[in-house]
């Protein structure tokens, strides 16, 4: 595995982690009652 | 509507068609009408890809998804970003730098014609079905909402794509996709706002009633093979989906194989990566929008015009007392109860399928909304973002069908020795010839609506056993034989699951198939050595 693979790797899961935390926060904090 | 919606509509296809024609320099040569001398830049590039994969089926029918269904198709494009990653190190360097015009071209340097022929073929057809599919579904809706002829609905949307492809080949495709999807994304932030400014809540409080309703549940952690969206299917399913899509489907290779450098074709794939699933979730956040808004306004029993029309005609009585059940609920259990019994209703009356009716009735949701309730001006700007949706997939169809014609069969079988002016004659007949082949099939897809099915049920049917081949095509002791043979055996694998179990989701299918091709073509690739020296020993 080259570095610039681990690099971009690494890179495109943290955005994609970032994304999933967020629908998560969304789904969570939306489906319970004020 | 008002005709100044109507004058932004026409406005916005006179725009796409002359500067698709303005933007198509260089285009007397085969390389530069198909591959624009290789010269286009990644964010250009990016942006065609994600326009040829957003069509009107996701500005009509995914938006409606999210306002019946909820966000967990979002769970569909999981997969995405890690393909991304993988193509850009795998089969990106393979293609580009093998000056090829078209990924089944690569296929005959690593293996033989009839691997390259047959992988071709199986393109044209899926392709060419599909692409009448994706005129059908939004000309479909457009003749109901508006009363129009439907001739009038797939002209409307096919004859602009065809006339700037045909002139300008790829680069048209790649400029006018590039300035559709800025025209798209802005209609659908514009649609957003209106709507939270529309909906007599606070954006907070749209939001809960929208949570309340289960319409924010993204994640379904179950592990079930017979449910499409899921995390898991969509994470493992979605993966190799896009790996075939992305990495084989020359709809997708043709973008890329445009870009000036193979750095700047990965970096391309990479804005789908950080792109797409904050792109999907804010197509079903309108819908979703969308959703809460009905709930406080009046809404229809059936969104579907035309069948409201005919069960209103055919049932009186019983559809009155239907809609006075649904605006007498006060919950939206009781709501939901009604609007079934409706499509039940409705599907006696047309003998069609009740899944058939309730899917048909999703695709009107939003087209209701955007003319009854948008202010003037930005309903033909949301139309227009429509057509302008359906306009980038059938335009990187129609381009990508005509390459796979000229390249894979014509120059390949049929004349290989006549001139750039020859072939570039050749080429624009092709992509006018599947332009009139897609309208005419897309007038007779809207009539039999499986069809549609079908077509996705085909193309499920090889999607996996063709990245299969591709696979194979980078380890360097697979063999031609053992690549058609595993080609074959993948996609009777595929066949065989879906026959004997119907129920699997069509995502696994492209696991089975690929994982087939692979072990096959492999055991047979390392046997066949071990043949001809068992042959030579005797």
């Amino acid at each position: 595995m080259s570095n610039r693979f681990r690099v971009t790797l690494v890179r495109v899961l943290t955005i994609q982690v970032i994304t999933l935390l967020l629908l998560g926060w969304l789904q969570h904090h939306f489906s319970t009652p004020p | 509507m008002h005709p100044l919606n109507w004058v932004i509509v026409v406005g916005w296809l006179a725009y796409a068609v002359s500067h698709g024609i303005r933007r198509s320099k260089n285009t007397k040569e085969l390389e530069g009408y198909f591959l624009a001398n290789r010269s286009l830049p990644w964010w250009a590039v990016g942006l065609s890809v994600m326009a040829t994969q957003l069509s009107a089926v996701t500005m009509i029918g995914t938006t409606g998804q999210g306002a019946t269904d909820g966000m967990r198709f979002v769970q569909f494009y999981f997969g995405l970003p890690l393909a991304m990653v993988i193509l850009g190190v795998t089969l990106v360097p393979f293609l580009h730098g093998a000056n090829v015009f078209t990924a089944y071209e690569f296929l005959e340097r690593r293996f033989d014609a009839k691997t390259r022929t047959f992988t071709a073929l199986l393109f044209l057809l899926s392709r060419g079905m599909s692409a009448s599919t994706i005129i059908a579904a939004p000309a479909v809706v457009f003749s109901a909402i508006f009363g129009w002829n439907l001739w009038l609905c797939v002209a409307l949307i096919g004859v602009p794509a065809i006339l700037y492809t045909m002139v300008g080949g790829v680069q048209a495709v790649t400029w006018v996709d590039v300035k559709q999807m800025f025209l798209i994304v802005g209609a659908l932030l514009a649609v957003v706002i209106t709507l939270l400014v529309q909906i007599p809540l606070s954006p907070g409080a749209a939001l809960h009633a929208a949570g309340a309703a289960g319409r924010l549940r993204v994640f379904d952690f179950s592990f079930s093979v017979t449910n499409t969206y899921t995390f898991w299917s969509g994470l493992i399913g979605g993966t190799f989906l896009m790996l075939s899509y992305f990495g084989t489907d020359q709809s997708q290779v043709q973008r890329y194989l445009s870009a000036k450098s193979v750095e700047e074709a990965r970096s391309s794939l990479l804005i789908s990566a950080y792109w797409k699933i904050p792109l999907q979730a804010l197509v079903l956040l309108v819908g979703v929008l969308v959703f809460v808004f009905y709930e406080t306004h009046e809404q229809p029993i059936l969104f579907n015009p035309s069948n409201d029309r005919v069960v209103r005609a055919a049932e009186p009585a019983q559809y009155a007392a239907l809609e006075q059940r649904f605006r007498a609920a006060t919950s939206l259990a009781a709501r939901d109860s009604a609007r079934a019994a409706a499509y039940e209703l409705t599907s006696t009356v047309t003998h069609q399928a009740v899944k058939d009716v309730k899917k048909a009735d999703v695709n009107y949701v939003i087209p209701r909304f955007v003319i009854g309730y948008l202010p003037i001006g930005l309903a033909g700007i949301f139309i227009a973002a429509v057509i302008a949706a359906a306009m980038n997939a059938i335009s990187g169809e129609l381009t990508s069908l005509s390459t796979a014609t000229v390249i894979d069969f014509y120059r390949r079988w049929i004349r290989h020795d006549a001139s750039d002016a020859h072939f570039l004659v050749v080429s624009r007949a092709a992509t006018v010839f599947w332009g009139i082949f897609a309208c005419i099939v897309a007038k007779f897809a809207v009539n039999l609506g499986s069809l549609i099915e079908v077509v996705n049920r085909f193309g499920s049917f090889f999607y996996g056993s063709i990245l299969g081949v591709f696979l194979l095509a980078m380890i360097p002791r697979a063999r031609a034989n053992g690549a058609f043979v595993g080609l074959i055996a993948g996609m009777a694998a595929v066949g065989f699951v879906n026959f004997s179990q119907p129920d699997v989701s069509f995502l696994w299918h492209n696991v089975i198939g690929a994982v087939t091709v692979v072990v096959v073509g492999m055991a047979l690739s390392l046997a066949q050595p071990q043949a001809v020296e068992a042959a030579r020993a005797l």
